[in-house]
C-alpha cells in the first residue's frame, strides 16, 4: 500500500474497489467504518452487496469482469469535466495525451451497458474521487484476480496521479494484500525477477552486488512464476520441464485454479518436497515431507499490508513428541549439504545480512523493531530517529528512473471464458471470514470451525434459488468444464442473479476444482474471478448428506488422523 | 429497568466475532484443551444479513416478557436484571420461540440435555447479559469495531428525550 | 502457575494486528490471546485473532500436525516413512544435485511462503534457489 492503514480513517473519501475488507481483513474494514463515522465520503465498487457497499454513499454495483472499462470512464469523466490537477500531471507524470486519447471512447453512455451502471452514476462518482481533496482507493482481489488485473491497477493509478492524490498523508492506492505475509515474501525476493528489497534479478550492477555478497556465480534470467509450473510440467519440451519442486508452506493442490491440472502436474515431477506443519493435499503427492515450526513456535519479522515490519516471538517450543526444525534452519541444512554452506545462529543474523543487502530496508534492525515496534520501510538509516515512512511517492516523487510515474493507457478486454448455454452461470470465488487460506491452520481450530465447516457455501441470488427450485442449507452440484463439486446453497440478495460466489476454504466444496487457470500475463494472477459454471440441484439429499460425511471421513485419514478420533461435523 | 445488548447496523461488519465470544464465555476456557467435539457451539446472538443491514440480534430482556407468559413449565424469569431460562426447567415445547417478538430465543440440542436414546434434547437457548462472567457481556467486548454497547436505564431515557426534542421540532415546522 | 505475557503478530492476514498472548512456559502453553495496541489494529481483533491459535495443540480436526520427517522409500506410490534428520537432508541434497546436473538449475522451482514463517526463511529460501541452485525459479503464492 502507497499509504498506512493508520490513515485510512483520515481519508475524505474512500473508493473501495473490488475490495472486500470485512471478510478479507475485519481490521482493515474497521477504518473504512470509522474514516466513515469521521465523514468521509464512500464509493463502493463491488458487484456484491458487500458490508462496506452498505454504508457507501454511492455502490456502483458493477457487472463482474467490467472493471478496466469503468475505471477508463471515470478517467474520462475526470477529463472532461476538467477535474484534473494539471500541475502535478505536469511535474510528475509522462504518457497524459495517449491516455486522453484513449479513453475518449469510454464516455459513461458508451460503458453504461457493459458495467451496467448509469451514466449518472459515473460521472457523480468520477465527481465525487476528483473533488474531495482527500481521496485514497483501496483495492483487493476484486481487481487482482482477473487475465485483465495489472492494466486495471494502472487504470486506478491513473486516476490518483491525474487528480494528485498521491504523496500525501490519507490518499495514494492500497493494495489491501491477503495473506499474512505476502508482503515479506515479496520484500525478501521470493520472486522470480527481483532480489530482496525489489531489486531486478536482470539488472548487472544488482547481481554484481548479490554476487559479492553471496560469493557465488548468480543467474541474470528471470525465473518462472509459480502459477505457471503445471504449464512447465505438462506442455513444454523436455529441456524446458520442471523436474524438482520445492514446495514451503503453501498447498497448490488445493489453493492454485483448476486443480484436476494440478495434480496432474504434481504426479509428473519427479520430486517433490513439502515443507510445512500439517499435512495438507501437496503432501499426497510429496516424495519428501520435512516438518517445522509453526507460528508461535519461532522467532522472526512479518511485514504487513503497508509495508510494516513487526516481530513474532516464540511463544512455547514445538510439542515434545515432534521432532521438528525451524524453516531457515532445514534450508540451511539443505543448502550445506549441496556444497553451499548457511550457517546462521538466530533469525536477526538473517535479518541483519538482509537490510544490509537492501537500500530501503537498512534501518529496520531488531533494536528499532522492539523499541517502535512497526516500522514501515523504506527506512534508509539505523540512526534510531529513522521510524520508516507511513505513505510513499513524497513530493511526487516515483520509483521509475525519470522519478515520473507513467500513465498506462490500456482497453477493457473481456473475461476469458464467459457464460454459454452449457454453464449460463458466473462463478467468483472468495473468502470466509472465520477460516484461513487453505485452512490447515484456521480448519484446525475449535471455534473457528464451528462457526463454518465442510462443504462451504455457494452464494445464490434467491431468484435463481428459485428457478432451480433449490432451499437455503440444500446441498448442490456446482460444475464447470473443468470439475464439480458439492456445497450448500445460501440464498442472499446480496449477490446478482447471473454470478454465483464460493469461499475457496473448502476441500469438500472445493471451488477450485472449477476455476480457470488463465493467468493475467504480467502478474500471472489467475482469473479467479470469472469462470462459467453451471449449479444443479441434487434430488437425494440424504445419498448428499451422506456423501459429505463420507468424503470428511476419508480427507480426514488421508491426512493421518487416527480412525475413531471425533472432531469431523460437516456441520 | 433490565439493560440488554444491542447492535449498530452502521457499525457492524457482520464478522460474528461475537458469536464466537459468547461460546467462549459460557463454555469457559476449557474448550482450547478438551476434545473438539466435548462442548456445545450454540451461541446466543445470531448475525443476521441483509440487503440493508448485518448486525447480531438478540435477548431485548423485556420487562414483561413474551416468552415468559407462555412458558408452561415456569423455566423463564427475571434474575439480576436479565431474564434468564432455567434449561433444567425447560420442557422444549418452542411456544418462547414462537412468542418472542424478535427471533431472539433459538432451540438449541445442548450437549449436557439427552434424551433418553442418548440423543441432544434441544431446549430453549438465548443471551442471559452473561450473568457471573467477569468484566459483562462478551460480544460487545471483543467487538472490533465497537458496534455493540449494552443499553442501559439513563441510555433509554436519553434516546427518549432526544426524540421528544425532534417531535417538538418537526411539528413546528411549516 | 508461572503466566508470562508476549506480545506477537498475527499470522492470519495482512493487516498485522498484534496480541498479547498467555503463555504457561512451565507447562508450553498457550492460555489466551487478547488484543494489544499495534499501529495497524489499535487493541482489536477479529475472530481469527482472538480465536485462531489452539490448532498449534494439534486437536486434530482437518489434519495431522507433522512430526517427523518422512520419504516415500519405495518411490512414487509408496508409504511415506519416518526417517532422521540427517537422512532427509541427505536425501533431498542428493536429488536435487542430481537433476540440476543432470537437467540444469532451471529444472528446479523453490516457493517461498506468505504464511507463518516469516521474512528470514524467504530470504533464505530465494538465496537457496538463487545461489545454491542457481535458478530464478521462486516465487510465493501471492495470488491466491
Amino acid at each position: 500500500m502507497s499509504n498506512g492503514v493508520h490513515e485510512i480513517e483520515d481519508a475524505a473519501l474512500l473508493f473501495v474497489f473490488g475490495y472486500n475488507g470485512a471478510d478479507s481483513h475485519p481490521i482493515v474494514a474497521r477504518r473504512i467504518v470509522r474514516a466513515k463515522q469521521k465523514g468521509a465520503t464512500i464509493i463502493c465498487c463491488d458487484p456484491r452487496r458487500i458490508e462496506t457497499a452498505r454504508i457507501a454513499d454511492m455502490h456502483l454495483q458493477l457487472r463482474n469482469g467490467s472493471n478496466l472499462a469503468l475505471v477508463n470512464s471515470l478517467a474520462h469523466v475526470i477529463i472532461e469535466e476538467g477535474l484534473t490537477d494539471d500541475a502535478f500531471i505536469a511535474a510528475h507524470s509522462t504518457g497524459f495525451e495517449e491516455l486522453k486519447e484513449l479513453v475518449k471512447k469510454y464516455s459513461p453512455e458508451a460503458v453504461s451497458e457493459r458495467t451496467q451502471i448509469s451514466p449518472r452514476d459515473i460521472r457523480r462518482a468520477a465527481r465525487l474521487y476528483a473533488t474531495s481533496g482527500r481521496s485514497m482507493i483501496l483495492y483487493g482481489m476484486g481487481v487482482c484476480q482477473f487475465a485483465q488485473a495489472v492494466n486495471v491497477v494502472k487504470g486506478l493509478a491513473n486516476l490518483a496521479i491525474m487528480t494528485g492524490n498521491f504523496g500525501r498523508w490519507g490518499v495514494g492506492i492500497g493494495p489491501v494484500r491477503g495473506q499474512n505475509n505476502v508482503q515479506g515474501a515479496c520484500d525478501m525476493g521470493a520472486l522470480p525477477n527481483s532480489y530482496p528489497g525489489y531489486q531486478n534479478v536482470t539488472v548487472p550492477e544488482i547481481q554484481a552486488k548479490f554476487e559479492k555478497a553471496w560469493g557465488v556465480k548468480l543467474p541474470n534470467k528471470a525465473g518462472i512464476p509459480l502459477t505457471q509450473v503445471p504449464h512447465y510440467v505438462l506442455h513444454e519440451p523436455e529441456e524446458k520441464k520442471i523436474r524438482a519442486y520445492y514446495i514451503f508452506g503453501e498447498d497448490p493442490a488445493q489453493s492454485d485454479p483448476d486443480l484436476p491440472e494440478v495434480r496432474e502436474a504434481l504426479s509428473k515431477i519427479e520430486l517433490v518436497i513439502l515443507q510445512d506443519i500439517y499435512m495438507n493435499k501437496t503432501g499426497q503427492f510429496a516424495d519428501v515431507v520435512l516438518p517445522s515450526t509453526g507460528w508461535n513456535e519461532h522467532d522472526g519479522v512479518y511485514s504487513c499490508c503497508d509495508r510494516g515490519f513487526q516481530r513474532i516471538r516464540k511463544l512455547i517450543d514445538p510439542p515434545a513428541d515432534a521432532d521438528v526444525l525451524t524453516d531457515w534452519d532445514i534450508i540451511s541444512r539443505i543448502s550445506t549439504a549441496m556444497g553451499y554452506p548457511m550457517k546462521y545462529s538466530n533469525t536477526e543474523e538473517i535479518w541483519n545480512e538482509v537490510i544490509s543487502l537492501c537500500p530501503s530496508f537498512v534501518g529496520a534492525t531488531y533494536e528499532k523493531l522492539e523499541k517502535y515496534g512497526n516500522i514501515q520501510w523504506p527506512c534508509r538509516s539505523t540512526d534510531m530517529s529513522d521510524k520508516g515512512t507511513s505513505f510513499l511517492h513524497k513530493d511526487g516523487k516515483f520509483a521509475n528512473p525519470d522519478g515520473k510515474d507513467r500513465f498506462s493507457s490500456i482497453d477493457w478486454q473481456p473475461p476469458t471464458e464467459l457464460e454459454n448455454d452449457e454453464y449460463p452461470l458466473i462463478l467468483s470465488t472468495c473468502r470466509e471470514v472465520g477460516h484461513y487460506s487453505v485452512r490447515t491452520m484456521s480448519g484446525n481450530c475449535r471455534l473457528l470451525r464451528n462457526l463454518e465447516d465442510e462443504p462451504g457455501w455457494v452464494q445464490m441470488n434467491p431468484e435463481l434459488c428459485e428457478e432451480l427450485n433449490v432451499k437455503h442449507g440444500e446441498l448442490v452440484k456446482i460444475l464447470s468444464k473443468r470439475g464439480s463439486c458439492v456445497a450448500r446453497c445460501l440464498p442472499t440478495d446480496r449477490v446478482k442473479k447471473q454470478a454465483v460466489y464460493m469461499t475457496y476454504q473448502w476441500w469438500i466444496g472445493a471451488c477450485n476444482e472449477l476455476t480457470i487457470a488463465s493467468l493475467d500475463p504480467i502478474s500471472n494472477t489467475p482469473e479467479y474471478k470469472y469462470c462459467a459454471c453451471r449449479v444443479e440441484k441434487i434430488a437425494d439429499q440424504a445419498w448428499a448428506e451422506k456423501y459429505v460425511l463420507d468424503e470428511y471421513s476419508k480427507i480426514r485419514a488421508d491426512m493421518g488422523i487416527e480412525v475413531g478420533k471425533k472432531g469431523g461435523k460437516a456441520a | 429497568m433490565n439493560s440488554f445488548v444491542q447492535g449498530d447496523p452502521l457499525l457492524c461488519i457482520g464478522c460474528r466475532t461475537c458469536m464466537i465470544a459468547c461460546v467462549v464465555a459460557h463454555e469457559g476456557k476449557r474448550i482450547y484443551e478438551i476434545d473438539p467435539d466435548g462442548y456445545d457451539f450454540h451461541p446466543k446472538l445470531k448475525v443476521v444479513k441483509t440487503w440493508l443491514v448485518s448486525v447480531p440480534v438478540q435477548c431485548k430482556h423485556c420487562e414483561n416478557p413474551a416468552c415468559q407468559a407462555v412458558c408452561q413449565s415456569g423455566a423463564i424469569s427475571t434474575v439480576n436484571g436479565a431474564v434468564i431460562i432455567d434449561q433444567d426447567k425447560c420442557i422444549g415445547c418452542k411456544a418462547c420461540a414462537d412468542a418472542c417478538p424478535f427471533g431472539a430465543v433459538r432451540m438449541a440440542a445442548l450437549g449436557f440435555k439427552t434424551n433418553p436414546d442418548g440423543t441432544p434434547r434441544a431446549v430453549a437457548n438465548k443471551c442471559d447479559l452473561c450473568q457471573g462472567v467477569d468484566g459483562g457481556p462478551a460480544c460487545k467486548r471483543v467487538c472490533p469495531t465497537a458496534a455493540l454497547r449494552l443499553v442501559e436505564r439513563e441510555d433509554v431515557d436519553q434516546i427518549v428525550a432526544r426524540k421528544r426534542v425532534n417531535s417538538v421540532l418537526t411539528s413546528l415546522q411549516p | 502457575m508461572p503466566v508470562k505475557q508476549i506480545q506477537s503478530t498475527c499470522a492470519y492476514c495482512g493487516a498485522g494486528c498484534q496480541i498479547m498472548f498467555s503463555v504457561d512456559q512451565e507447562a508450553n502453553k498457550i492460555l489466551e490471546a487478547v488484543p494489544a495496541q499495534g499501529r495497524t489494529n489499535d487493541g482489536t481483533l477479529c475472530l481469527k485473532g482472538h480465536y485462531g491459535w489452539d490448532y498449534i495443540n494439534d486437536p486434530q480436526i482437518l489434519t495431522k500436525r507433522l512430526k517427523k520427517p518422512m520419504i516415500r522409500k519405495g518411490g512414487k506410490g509408496s508409504p511415506l516413512e519416518p526417517v532422521s534428520w540427517d537422512e532427509a537432508v541427505r536425501y533431498v541434497a542428493e536429488r536435487l544435485t542430481n537433476i540440476k546436473n543432470q537437467y540444469g538449475p532451471d529444472s528446479v522451482m523453490c516457493t517461498g511462503s506468505a504464511r507463518g514463517p516469516g521474512n528470514e526463511p524467504n530470504y533464505l529460501m530465494q538465496k537457496f534457489a538463487r545461489a545454491a541452485i542457481g535458478t530464478n525459479n521462486v516465487d510465493h503464492c501471492a495470488r491466491i
